[in-house]
């Protein structure tokens, strides 16, 4: 058996450079599956990690995620809030409200959402995961503070705010107590664009009783979920509508996560998938150039006593050991390629992500490059079998 | 012994029919040493193919210690050229990639023996013929005089009662041919068959008995 493999090898090193040519096809399609999944492990991980450390919050939404987009379907009432206050096992409740507003910073009107809350609620909220670049946040009793996002300090005025800057907003006059950073991908949406007050002025600035958005904190997590559908049940009722009221907990959230990444990542696979089947159909014309030229050979093989299948599990032998490397080398090219792309994705995006590389996904990664080099080496491995010893011993 | 019964063979080249052989019957004693002679497109080789189980009859048969080898699957007439036949080529066909002991291994390695076994058997047919020294040697690293006698070595492998050679001398030059002729007699001593095709009337006469061919036709 052994001397099978010696036999394929010295055929595989004689013709060098088209089995490199070769090898480097299914590398090429492994490497793009290793790193993809890596990488896309490592952003889920990532991602939720940051998600699991508010896992004893529930988002009460007046309308619904749907496709990625938010349909608002109306707001909260304060009958609302103080029902929920009925509801067993929760430990906290805020609410937010937002809204368009008009802001002037040194004769310049732009609208901006001015969003307010309760200041304890939205320091952990964003305060922590973003950090502030300049001054305080808000206290509970800054009636005229507001702070700002980035591209609001930067990008919508003339002129760069700081902090003791004054605003109007709504025609109320307003003084920036501070800056926040540049939010990561994850909350530049949320801050970056968006002027933050405390609930009271929030409330009188836009004109509002409206509830736009209610944060529940629980005690125990594993309530969380029996919790979320009673909040939407109570408020459903009071509203008399059937559909209305989303809660989500950060189980379910991180659950969509999950649901997202693997679309991502099953879309990413479909065209590296793409990639290997190129590689194979590589492989199907080497191996069937190589049967072509060494007819003769086969011949002679057969003359001196080859069986059909001596010469069948030869040529498949040759391919599967010229695949099996490409995705050795493919795995480890991928696992490299995983790490440089985490430590890019890390960068631009301000997230820690570190790719990782399940077991798995390598023995997987060996296994397909093998199966490819069956399958594709066996078309033209059977035609040499199938060859006459006369017409071949003849070709030469 | 080898005989064959109105032995005929067609072959398709294209859209035309060549008629290669026609109702040949010949007897092959065992441990005979038999030329057979002929110009370009006699016959000759596609004789020799059918009686070294290459290739099958159109019609007729060829019988080999009495069996006949037209009723044989693929596997059958492989296993007879493994253990009855041994060949040696015009061209050698020596495997280039392998070494004169590989090439001579190569026969024990289909037929299923041991590594070593393999390789000392090898090693002993080379020094018989002579390349004791060379065994290391790839094919395009001889004379053609020394990748015959590879070939002789090689087609005595599985040490078979027939060998068959198709113009064995004639890519060597003269003195050569004798040498390799030397050993061909020399195995026909041991006891074997040996069935020679040629072109050159003085090749032919090296053997016990010589039957001409044309058209197709084994001449009496």
């Amino acid at each position: 058996m052994i001397d099978k493999f010696l036999l394929a090898f010295r055929d595989i090193r004689e013709r060098k450079a088209r089995s490199i040519l070769t090898v480097l096809g299914i590398a090429v399609g492994i490497a793009a599956i290793v790193s993809l999944m890596s990488v896309g492990y490592g952003m889920e991980h990532a991602i939720t990690g940051e998600l699991t450390e508010m896992a004893d919050m529930i988002s009460v939404m007046p309308g619904e995620l749907r496709g990625g987009s938010y349909v608002e379907k109306g707001s909260f009432t304060d009958r609302d809030v103080s029902d929920l206050q009925r509801i067993g096992g929760i430990k906290d409740i805020s609410t937010m409200t937002y809204d368009a507003a008009e802001v002037e910073y040194r004769n310049k009107r732009v609208p901006i959402f001015v969003l307010g809350g309760d200041t304890k609620e939205l320091e952990s909220f964003y305060v922590e995961p973003v950090g502030l670049k300049e001054g305080r946040w808000l206290r509970e009793n800054d009636y005229k503070g507001c702070v700002i996002g980035d591209r609001v300090a930067n990008d919508f005025f003339d002129e760069v705010i700081h902090v003791n800057d004054k605003l109007v907003i709504n025609d109320e006059k307003f003084v920036v107590v501070g800056v926040f950073e540049k939010g990561d991908m994850l909350y530049s949406n949320d801050v970056d664009s968006n002027i933050f007050l405390t609930l009271r002025a929030a409330k009188e600035v836009l004109q509002t009783d409206e509830i736009k958005y209610i944060i529940v904190r629980v005690y125990e997590i594993d309530e969380a979920e029996r919790i979320a559908e009673e909040i939407e049940e109570r408020i459903n009722d009071n509203h008399g509508l059937d559909d209305f009221a989303n809660a989500m907990t950060m189980g379910s959230m991180i659950e969509l996560m999950g649901d997202i990444f693997m679309i991502i990542q099953g879309v990413l696979i479909g065209i590296a998938a793409i990639a290997l089947v190129v590689a194979s159909i590589g492989i199907m014309n080497t191996m069937l150039m190589s049967v072509m030229e060494r007819t003769h050979e086969i011949g002679v093989m057969k003359a001196i006593g080859a069986k059909s299948r001596d010469v069948l599990s030869l040529f498949l032998l040759e391919s599967s050991m010229v695949s099996l490397v490409g995705g050795v080398i493919g795995c480890v090219v991928g696992v490299i390629i995983a790490k440089v792309l985490s430590f890019l994705g890390s960068a631009a995006s301000g997230l820690e992500i570190a790719a990782i590389v399940k077991p798995e996904v390598i023995l997987g990664g060996i296994a397909v490059a093998l199966i490819v080099g069956v399958l594709s080496g066996f078309y033209p491995a059977r035609k040499a079998s199938k060859m006459s010893p006369v017409e071949a011993v003849r070709y030469g | 012994m080898i005989h064959t019964e109105n032995l005929s063979k067609t072959y398709r080249m294209g859209e035309v029919e060549v008629q290669a052989l026609r109702d040949v019957n010949l007897e092959i004693k065992d441990s005979e040493f038999i030329a057979i002679i002929g110009p370009s497109g006699s016959g000759k080789s596609t004789l020799l193919n059918l009686l070294g189980c290459l290739d099958k009859p159109t019609s007729g048969a060829v019988f080999i210690d009495g069996i006949d080898t037209g009723k044989l699957s693929e596997n059958g007439l492989a296993e007879i050229r493994r253990k009855k036949i041994g060949f040696i080529f015009q061209q050698f066909n020596l495997i280039h990639t392998l070494n004169a002991l590989e090439n001579v291994a190569l026969p024990m390695f289909f037929a299923g023996v041991g590594r070593e076994a393999r390789l000392k058997r090898a090693e002993e047919q080379l020094v018989k013929v002579g390349l004791g020294d060379r065994i290391y040697h790839k094919p395009s690293e001889m004379s053609g005089g020394e990748q015959q006698r590879v070939a002789i070595a090689r087609a005595l492998s599985n040490d078979p009662a027939i060998i068959i050679g198709d113009e064995p001398t004639g890519n060597v030059d003269t003195e050569t041919g004798n040498a390799i002729m030397d050993i061909l007699e020399g195995l026909n001593r041991e006891g074997r068959t040996i069935i020679v095709v040629t072109h050159d009337a003085e090749i032919a006469a090296r053997a016990a008995r010589t039957k001409g061919m044309r058209d197709g036709k084994v001449l009496d």
